[in-house]
């Protein structure tokens, strides 16, 4: 199995998360990477993903593991012919077997189109969203991991997976806080972690150190 | 010229569904640098609809295919978006490059069917286009329209500049020759126009002459048609997200009722070599994992056989679904069944009697209904089948008949199959009289007659297990019979509804009823005129259109429909409709 780190950046960013997974079953037939396939009365390729990212939003780190036997060099170089440009991998990584990504991702880095020093992480953070019609208010404090400076813009790492804070409430939260007008689609997701002996570690590690 | 694509860009986010609207997708052609002319190919309709359909595909590709000329895209935005591009003053732009409509030198539309008008003037109204030609200064672009409505076009005539009457393939290329050579020269769009009523199969409303003819454009040599291998993929799920080869154009089965069967006439065949082939480029181009093929009665392809047995391995390695639209119950065959998955089957008796599957020249008999049991024996377990209510000289007894089938198909499934018992869909459509068939002249039933026929078929298969009923909107198949044999006084009606909020006709919960009937009270019209029978001498309003197909063979063919009799398939001898003069029909017998 190879798992694949590609971006989602451009026109993709708006692609929905159940859109990218069936243009990655045309991708790979494409691309011409052998695949594994379900043994049901509907056989799919057996391919597995990290968490959803929010329609809008673009990514650099997103992943996805292809039950394939080629090399990952050779995975790479396929799925990026078979791709536009804000598509294109990054990286490949040969894992044993699925690395259930969905499960294990914790975390992911977000950058905001906003000053580093817009927010201040101590001070907690409240949203206020409407779901499914009905208003919401909570407070996501402790789904908020760390706070940075990526290049004099703010980046946080937020709670993904299982547990999960939605960068794009995120973002609409600090614009209205700030009075900015910012766009959700240039907020960047920048890395994925996954939680190892109760430390976020960055995706691409735990792969790498798994070969 | 002013950039809209920031400004469009950053409403892509408040869109409800935004991948509709940004292009990019695999195969797009994206060219920035200078051409002679550029076309933008319009859809009436969403994207999700118009990304499956292979007309456009066609042409797309066959534009883009010369270096010397640019094609783009647009589909109608949704509601929610086209709110934002109003609240913006955004115009609506191509995909490609984010192009307003009004900067193109060509903007044609595809005219799939009737309910799709009002999408065209929504198209229009956000592109900042003025509806009707004679508004149209030479600073808008030259407007096109085509497809299968272009076989009546009057009722849309005067929005458009020009109008291809049968076949793209060729033609817009020449049109767009013309602009092209146009431009360069400094031609007027008048004299742009008045050269391209040359060509044959342009029809030019504003320079129809009295006793003049438009003859259909046939693309002749169909093996070597133009066919896209490279299709774009949708960005989103498309009503049909598959590899599509077209097996043929026309139909040899001659139903009576059929416009798409007396329209494609002269029937062309491709060869199951060059299909196969298709069908494996456009998988590797692509990715789809199914392979449609795309015909009218795909059954009666006489390569059939040699196109699954050429697919067979590649099917196979390649994980493709192979999927068998419209099959004809008489050329059903077990043995092509097991071939693709089973899932569920489609058969089309269109009428529950023998006697009216005679008047119709719907070739199907009892016996061939039984052969369905082969498709139970193949694995089958759900079949769906299509009827018609309305048909001329129904009788209740006929409705009765459809029943019967339901009841007769549950018995041969437990004569083969298990105990569960199958799942039987029947879907009804209405009659609708159509240009360029037998049955042009023939009335529609009332609305109030559509819903008692409905209601009595709806109790009657209430007492069948395991049968679905599903039926069209009785209202909407009214207003499709009248835009269907409506004249030029009908585009006032498209243009009051379009102003009473009328759109996405075609899709029954935005149909509005009210609209569309005030629309042809205010203009002082009775929609009855459109639906009523007609007289065989009358002066009809796609007269001057020459499909080939005679007016006298239409006539005898009425006749014999009254008279219960049937005309043999185009397979077993040429029946001398007249097609063959625009082509070769390539069927042997």
């Amino acid at each position: 199995m190879v798992v694949l780190v590609y971006s989602r950046t451009g026109a993709k960013r708006f692609l929905s998360h159940i859109d990218v997974l069936r243009d990655f079953a045309r991708i790979v037939r494409r691309a011409d990477i052998p695949v594994g396939y379900s043994a049901g009365f509907n056989p799919h390729a057996l391919l597995f993903f990290s968490p959803p990212t929010p329609v809008g939003i673009a990514s650099v780190a997103e992943y996805a593991a292809i039950d394939t036997e080629l090399s990952p060099e050779e995975t790479l170089a396929r799925f990026n012919a078979a791709v536009s440009e804000d598509m294109r991998a990054s990286a490949a990584y040969r894992v044993l077997k699925n690395p259930n990504l969905a499960g294990r991702i914790a975390a992911a880095d977000h950058v905001f189109p906003f000053p580093a020093d817009a927010y201040d992480i101590s001070r907690g953070l409240e949203l206020s969203y409407v779901k499914k019609g009905t208003p919401v208010r909570e407070d996501v404090s402790d789904r908020i991991f760390a706070a940075g400076n990526r290049d004099g813009k703010l980046l946080l790492r937020l709670a993904s997976g299982n547990v999960t804070l939605r960068a794009d409430r995120v973002f609409d939260a600090l614009k209205s806080a700030l009075g900015t007008d910012a766009l959700v689609t240039d907020v960047v997701k920048t890395e994925q972690y996954v939680r190892e002996g109760g430390v976020l570690i960055p995706a691409r590690e735990a792969l790498e150190k798994r070969n | 010229m002013e950039n809209f694509a920031d400004r469009f860009f950053r409403l892509l986010p408040q869109a409800e569904k935004p991948s509709r609207y940004t292009g990019g997708e695999w195969n797009a052609v994206k060219k920035t640098g200078p051409v002679r002319a550029r076309f933008c190919l319009c859809f009436p309709d969403l994207y999700e609809i118009g990304m499956s359909n292979l007309g456009m595909q066609i042409l797309y590709s066959e534009l883009n295919a010369r270096e010397d000329f640019a094609c783009e895209r647009c589909y109608a935005p949704a509601e929610d978006m086209a709110a934002l591009l109003k609240a913006d003053s955004v115009p609506l732009l191509s995909l490609e490059t984010a192009t307003p409509l009004r900067d193109f030198d060509v903007v044609g539309f595809s005219v799939q069917f009737e309910l799709l008008y009002t999408g065209i003037l929504y198209m229009l109204d956000l592109a900042g286009i003025p509806f009707r030609a004679a508004e149209r200064g030479d600073d808008y672009p030259i407007l096109l329209a085509g497809g299968p409505c272009a076989v009546n076009p009057e009722p849309f005539a005067d929005f458009f500049d020009c109008i291809v009457i049968g076949e793209g393939e060729g033609v817009d290329a020449a049109v767009l020759e013309i602009v092209a050579e146009g431009k360069e020269k400094g031609w007027s769009k008048r004299e742009m126009l008045r050269r391209m009523k040359s060509i044959a199969g342009v029809y030019v409303p504003s320079m129809r002459e009295k006793g003049e003819k438009v003859v259909k454009a046939v693309y002749r040599d169909f093996e070597n048609a133009p066919y896209p291998t490279r299709p774009v993929v949708a960005n989103t799920e498309a009503v049909h997200d598959r590899a599509v080869i077209e097996l043929y154009r026309g139909c040899a089965s001659g139903c009576r009722f059929c416009q798409a069967g007396y329209y494609y006439r002269p029937i062309r065949e491709r060869s199951p070599e060059r299909c196969a082939a298709q069908a494996k480029e456009i998988v590797r181009n692509t990715g789809h994992g199914e392979i449609a093929m795309c015909s009218l009665s795909t059954g009666d392809y006489s390569g059939l056989v040699k196109l699954m047995d050429e697919l067979r391995d590649f099917v196979h390695e390649k994980r493709v679904n192979l999927s068998l639209p419209s099959l004809r119950l008489s050329s059903f065959s077990g043995d092509i069944a097991q071939e693709s998955r089973k899932s569920s089957l489609t058969f089309a008796p269109e009428a529950g009697t023998q006697r009216l599957r005679n008047v119709i020249n719907k070739n199907v008999t009892d016996e061939e209904i039984d052969n369905v049991a082969k498709a139970f024996e193949a694995g089958y377990d759900s079949v769906k089948l299509y009827f018609m209510l309305g048909l001329p000289t129904e009788t209740d007894e006929d409705i009765a008949g459809i029943a019967a089938i339901c009841s007769r198909l549950r018995e041969l499934y437990f004569a083969t199959r298990g105990k569960r018992g199958p799942n039987i869909s029947v879907s009804c459509a209405v009659f609708i009289p159509k240009p360029c068939t037998p049955f042009q002249w023939e009335a529609q039933i009332t609305f109030e007659e559509m819903l008692r026929k409905q209601n009595y078929l709806r109790g009657l298969l209430r007492r069948i297990k395991g049968v679905s009923f599903s039926w069209h909107g009785a209202e909407s198949s009214v207003l499709e019979a009248a835009l269907a044999r409506g004249d030029k006084r009908l585009s006032y009606v498209i243009e009051r509804a379009y102003a009473l909020g009328a759109k996405f006709d075609s899709w029954s919960e935005k149909f509005d009823k009210e609209a569309w009937w005030r629309a042809f009270e205010d203009c002082g019209l009775d929609m009855r005129e459109f639906t009523g029978e007609w007289k065989e001498d009358a002066e009809l309003p796609w007269g001057f259109i020459d499909t080939g197909v005679s007016k006298r063979y239409l006539l005898s063919q009425r006749r014999l429909a009254y008279e219960g009799v049937t005309t043999r398939s185009c397979r077993e001898g040429c029946n001398g409709c007249g097609a063959n003069k625009l082509g070769r029909c390539t069927i042997e017998w």
